[in-house]
């Protein structure tokens, strides 16, 4: 793993509430390097997270949006944020009182470091 | 595997192979056993070319086998070619009753990750099917080639044509 991707990874799963974060490869849908959570599996996170980035991507170019940024789901237990671009992509599922502003900050950091 | 067992088994594997299809989002899609009988199949023409992949399939799979034998690199997992366009995905996976086959072809509709994920959910499923928990009867070298294309028969029979 990359100096770059390693310290990425590690600010990004240091953020408090964040229990698992990944840098996906969205071309292959395949995890790049991940710090996984109990439970969590990364090659499942890694293939729908991806398919999910690229066709939420694919429908906001289509409504004439230009390309997608990042997105967020909310879930029953906490929230799951993607960013990157079409070829990248930095994944994290965080808890649901987690400092969201923290975390979105940290992946913007990461999207930039990894370009 | 006879051709009494293909026609049972090609039946229980519809749905399987039509969820892995659908959640995939795969173009092409085959199984087939470690002797190349066809056992499912979506999205081809013709008898013609699923004899072919069928067999270099079985052929791939032995290679493969024998390959991670020899350098001790233990079972392997999947073969994966990336084109231009299409993607090839082709991987094993062992029941009590016998290795199978899935081979299976992608565009930028789908990645790697996907169909893999999803690979892995069909495996679970067919292995959590009863008629796959115990070996099935060997077929004799003699009656081989007529039970080899019982398959073919069974998924290109009338009531099967539209792809699954």
């Amino acid at each position: 793993m990359s100096d770059v991707v390693a310290s990425t990874l590690d600010r990004l799963s240091h953020v408090p509430g964040v229990r698992s974060a990944l840098i996906v490869d969205a071309e292959a849908g395949v995890p790049v390097a991940s710090e996984l959570g109990t439970g969590a599996s990364g090659t499942a996170m890694a293939a729908l997270t991806a398919s999910l980035f690229r066709r939420t991507d694919q429908a906001v170019r289509e409504a004439a949006l230009g390309g997608l940024g990042s997105f967020q789901l909310e879930t029953e237990e906490g929230h799951v944020l993607v960013a990157g671009r079409p070829e990248l992509i930095v994944v994290v599922v965080a808890d649901r009182d987690a400092q969201l502003g923290l975390i979105r900050l940290e992946m913007d950091r990461a999207v930039e470091a990894l370009q | 595997m006879r051709r009494a067992d293909i026609a049972r088994l090609s039946e229980l594997l519809r749905e399987p192979m039509r969820i892995f299809v659908r959640e995939a989002r795969a173009r092409i899609a085959l199984l087939v056993n470690a002797s190349g009988q066809v056992l499912a199949q979506h999205g081809f023409a013709g008898r013609y070319h699923v004899m072919n992949v069928a067999a270099l399939a079985a052929a791939t799979n032995a290679s493969a086998h024998a390959l991670a034998e020899i350098t001790g690199a233990g079972r392997w997992q999947y073969m994966h070619h990336a084109g231009r366009r299409w993607q090839l995905f082709l991987a094993p996976f062992v029941t009590p009753a016998e290795t199978l086959i899935l081979v299976t072809i992608f565009d930028e509709h789908s990645t790697l990750g996907l169909v893999e994920l999803f690979f892995q959910k069909l495996a679970a499923q067919v292995r959590a099917l009863p008629e796959f928990g115990e070996a099935l009867p060997a077929v004799g070298a003699a009656s081989f080639e007529h039970e080899l294309e019982a398959g073919l028969d069974r998924v290109f029979a009338p009531d099967q044509q539209g792809g699954g």
